[in-house]
């Protein structure tokens, strides 16, 4: 009996004839939702500006206290570099889509192109965000181990100051080469996805 | 999306997406339910999606019918949460080939009325991946192949062997399921 009850459920009826509470959507809830949402992305902006603030007040700090120049250098071009990289946050997420653009395009063709989206930010990773710190951090390390080998007692403790620093190098190249790595991987994952869906849309023409 | 300036009177938009959400509100509610099973997520879901609905309705040309157009700003919508969601929880979601060979649950329940049933339905359709998604929730809503293909946009064909496929694979592990524990 239990199994002909079964059997006799069909999975269209159980869909359409689900009980459920109406969620209570009004114009004027919308309306808000959409003023909630620009407040988001004013803090959201607002976020950005201070952490780039503080890494611009930071590296201009040590500009104006430090004397040598290879450090002073190597501040500078981290300064321009999060600059950059900001400035292309700010590019890359204001590349919203407009909420009509969401009705003329299909299922299919919308999926591909925010996915090919997604393979682009990670493909373009090592451009935007981590190469724009590499000349910046590289001067700053090579400043701050000559000033630290011209102090008068380095001579001694020499093996120990140019292990620290080939470490710290090479820590700072391990994160820059894992982290590209990864989005490099992300990025090949997408793009088997996005061949999919082409190949769905080829054989749909 | 984009925010638009938001007017205070009530628009030729206003009441275009009144009328939509007072004809298509509970397929969007139910549409929801087959994107996100956590009831607070599916409410702010469904609110993004009756919000990129009115948004949308700004710039309404005519090029498609209502519906087709409710159902591709939705789905539209659902997608990009559910491609937020794989990346930020790493959600695995399957293909239908994943989905056929997965071993059946455990199911102790030995009643199956219309709730249980329901909730093995929407497990089932919250794992698949968004195009056989798409394609399933549109014909549980009773829409055919020729809507779901400019909906979706893969072939009327394709369009008819999915829900061939996806139906057969749905309605048979939802009654393995269901014959566990007996």
């Amino acid at each position: 009996m239990d199994n002909e009850v079964r059997n006799d459920i069909d999975i269209t009826n159980v869909w359409k004839n689900q009980g459920m509470e109406m969620t209570e959507i009004s114009l004027e809830g919308i309306r808000q939702k959409a003023r909630k949402f620009e407040t988001r992305i004013f803090w959201r902006n607002l976020r950005e500006y201070v952490a780039g603030a503080i890494v611009v007040a930071s590296f201009g700090y040590v500009i104006l206290v430090s004397h040598p120049a290879l450090i002073r250098a190597g501040c500078g071009l981290v300064i321009a570099g999060a600059l950059y990289m900001m400035y292309m946050l700010r590019m890359k997420g204001s590349a919203r889509t407009a909420p009509a653009e969401l009705a003329f395009r299909t299922c299919v063709d919308f999926h591909r192109q925010e996915l090919q989206r997604q393979r682009d930010l990670l493909r373009g990773v090592w451009s935007w965000y981590l190469l724009p710190f590499v000349p910046g951090m590289a001067i700053f390390l090579i400043g701050l181990f000559k000033n630290t080998m011209e102090q008068p007692n380095a001579p001694a403790h020499a093996g120990i100051i140019v292990a620290a620093f080939a470490i710290s190098g090479l820590v700072c190249a391990a994160v820059f080469v894992g982290v590209g790595m990864l989005n490099q991987w992300g990025a090949r994952q997408l793009q088997r996805e996005i061949d999919a869906l082409e190949e769905l849309e080829k054989e749909s023409r | 999306m984009e925010t638009e300036a938001i007017p205070k009177r009530t628009t030729r938009q206003d009441e275009m997406y009144r009328e939509a959400a007072a004809g298509h509100g509970a397929a969007l509610e139910r549409l929801a339910r087959g994107y996100e099973a956590d009831p607070e997520r599916r409410r702010d879901l469904l609110q993004e999606i009756h919000l990129a609905l009115w948004q949308s309705f700004a710039g309404f040309d005519g090029r498609c019918s209502i519906r087709t157009w409710v159902y591709r700003v939705a789905h539209n919508v659902a997608t990009s949460h559910v491609i937020r969601d794989h990346r930020m929880y790493s959600r695995t979601l399957v293909g239908l080939d994943v989905l056929e060979a997965l071993p059946t649950e455990e199911d102790r329940e030995r009643s199956v009325d219309q709730r249980n049933a329901l909730e093995k339905l929407l497990k089932l359709i919250q794992m698949l991946q968004p195009l056989d998604r798409q394609v399933i929730l549109s014909y549980l809503e009773g829409l055919d192949a020729a809507s779901i293909a400019e909906i979706t946009g893969i072939s009327p064909g394709n369009v008819a062997t999915k829900i061939h496929r996806i139906k057969g694979i749905l309605t048979r592990r939802f009654h393995e399921g269901g014959s566990h524990g007996q």
